[in-house]
């Protein structure tokens, strides 16, 4: 940084995070033929579940349909765990020579975490190309499709820090795999990734719709189906915003800590 | 020592270094445990509410549906207790590790099924526990059948899911991976069995009978013991009972398959 900051050595390891990623062919043909199943089998479910019930909390069966396909389209993206290169550079041992380089070893993983991103959101076009062979998804108006763009890119770098935070967990512990998954499946139910908050019953609903997680995947999400509407969105972007603060001020203590944990270890 | 005796005491030793490392890494063990309790209750959270805001799939109540997974979890916990290590097949291809079972005088699959590692019964209790809260929400009818054969059926389910594993596995000895196979198979078993299979179109309910028989695990014998009318290939509800025969069926076409890559793989590296 005293040197001045340049941006080209953090698009080159973008770049070479999105050339890695490419090379494993058979994983991302798996990833999209498990988002296609998956489709399916949301799709025979909602579809049972419409048919012999009313629609709960005004949601029709086309809106829920539209939920799901693109929480999944979504997932795609959100599912992508950015920094578990502080993981596993850290098992091996060569986090000490990311220390080194003249780069800050922070923003390296974050553009490495970006260039992953980006290969993995190239894989949404195919995958919408086969969802819409078995559903039919609504197209909002162009304002809701603007601020769901926009809430989801607040989303998708809250889910970062929420992830970035867990990764530097292994500056103590080494292994996180394991709470990575717990925090992953809570937060899978809790963003309204698998159903809507709104089928929370009660208080649950308030409760949920409170927690950081929501502003993951749910808020983006009802502002897509349309059941936040325009005069409540800036207060849904504002509280998306506010986790935004939270978590990269969290991120920003535990990274410190880290640091200063990894020179103990070293001296 | 008679040929059983031998693998009865392989057998014992291997459980008891299972549990000197589960006691030794206690810390580790409950992590583990938490992951697999937290698994089990995310999904069945979600199968409530869900259920609370729809009170029937397909005719089915939540209570059924908490029956029908906990049936599955049954057969599944049972298979990750006995048979978990077959899925490292693959990994020991690569790595040449599977070498090592081959000039040892014991049975190859034996060896790999007691390969020790951290396995504890954990799944299987909580899966017990899920199993008797279930039964008494559902009511099924208990009679002398449900004693007799619910032990039976879940035997048979674990040997269902057993199978398959084994089967993919042994495709490892002529391609190196077998992840995207893996993961299919693997969204099937714990995705669609959580529905009953009547949801589903006609060619996904013939896989999950005949090709994949992920159904037996746990659809056609809760079909039978909650007294419900099979609408999905509409079979007699006795087809339930079956499940321990096609576990059975199922693992001898796999053994079979098993046999046959041994060999294969044994040609290739003379």
């Amino acid at each position: 940084m005293r040197r001045g900051f340049r941006i080209e050595p953090y698009l080159e390891f973008a770049k070479k995070a999105f050339a890695r990623e490419a090379t494993y062919r058979m994983e991302v043909f798996t990833s999209v033929g498990s988002l296609v199943l998956r489709i399916y089998l949301m799709r025979m479910v909602w579809l049972a579940l419409y048919a012999q019930n009313v629609a709960p909390q005004g949601i029709a069966l086309h809106q829920m349909l539209t939920y799901t396909v693109v929480a999944l389209l979504m997932s795609l993206i959100l599912e992508v765990d950015g920094t578990r290169l502080i993981r596993d550079r850290l098992r091996d041992g060569s986090i000490a020579t990311d220390f080194m380089k003249p780069t800050s070893p922070a923003l390296f993983y974050f553009s490495d975490g970006a260039g992953q991103t980006a290969l993995h959101a190239m894989l949404i076009l195919p995958s919408l190309g086969f969802a819409l062979l078995m559903v039919h998804i609504d197209v909002p108006s162009p304002l809701a499709a603007a601020v769901f763009f926009l809430s989801f890119a607040i989303g998708y770098v809250v889910n970062f820090f929420l992830n970035f935070c867990m990764n530097c967990v292994a500056f103590w512990t080494m292994e996180t795999f394991a709470i990575q998954l717990i925090v992953r499946w809570c937060s899978d139910l809790l963003s309204g990734q698998i159903i809507p908050l709104l089928f929370f019953p009660g208080i649950l609903e308030r409760i949920v719709l409170a927690l950081p997680f929501a502003a993951i995947y749910s808020t983006p999400l009802l502002i897509y189906i349309g059941r936040i509407t325009p005069a409540e969105y800036a207060g849904a972007l504002l509280s998306q915003v506010g986790w935004l603060v939270v978590f990269a001020v969290l991120g920003t203590i535990i990274w410190r800590a880290a640091q200063r944990r990894l020179v103990i270890q070293g001296g | 020592m008679s040929t059983l005796a031998i693998w009865a005491d392989v057998y014992k030793q291997y459980w008891r270094i299972n549990f000197l490392t589960a006691l030794e890494y206690r810390a580790n063990f409950l992590v583990w445990f938490a992951f697999t309790f937290i698994y089990h209750a995310t999904a069945l959270a979600a199968l409530y509410i869900v259920l609370r805001e729809f009170p029937v799939m397909n005719g089915w109540s939540f209570s059924e549906m908490a029956f029908l997974y906990s049936l599955w979890m049954l057969a599944h916990a049972l298979n990750n207790t006995l048979f978990l290590t077959v899925g490292d097949v693959p990994e020991h291809v690569r790595d040449g590790e599977i070498d090592r079972v081959f000039v040892r005088p014991l049975n190859p699959l034996f060896q790999i099924l007691t390969t020790p590692q951290q396995i504890f019964p954990d799944e299987l209790i909580l899966a017990i526990l899920l199993f008797i809260l279930a039964t008494i929400w559902a009511k099924p009818i208990i009679d002398v059948w449900f004693v007799i054969f619910m032990p039976l059926v879940v035997i048979g389910g674990a040997l269902i899911d057993f199978a398959i594993n084994l089967l993919i596995a042994t495709c490892a000895f002529w391609f190196v991976k077998v992840d995207g196979l893996r993961w299919v198979a693997f969204q099937l078993e714990q995705e669609f069995t959580r529905y009953p299979i009547s949801i589903y179109t006609k060619g996904v309910r013939l896989v999950l009978t005949f090709l994949l028989p992920y159904a037996f695990m746990n659809y056609y014998p809760a079909t039978f013991f909650l007294d419900k009318t099979e609408n999905a290939l509409h079979l007699a509800p006795q087809v339930g009972l079956l499940s321990p025969l096609v576990g059975v069926a199922c693992f001898c076409v796999a053994y079979a398959f098993w046999r046959v890559g041994l060999n294969h793989y044994e040609g290739v590296g003379h």
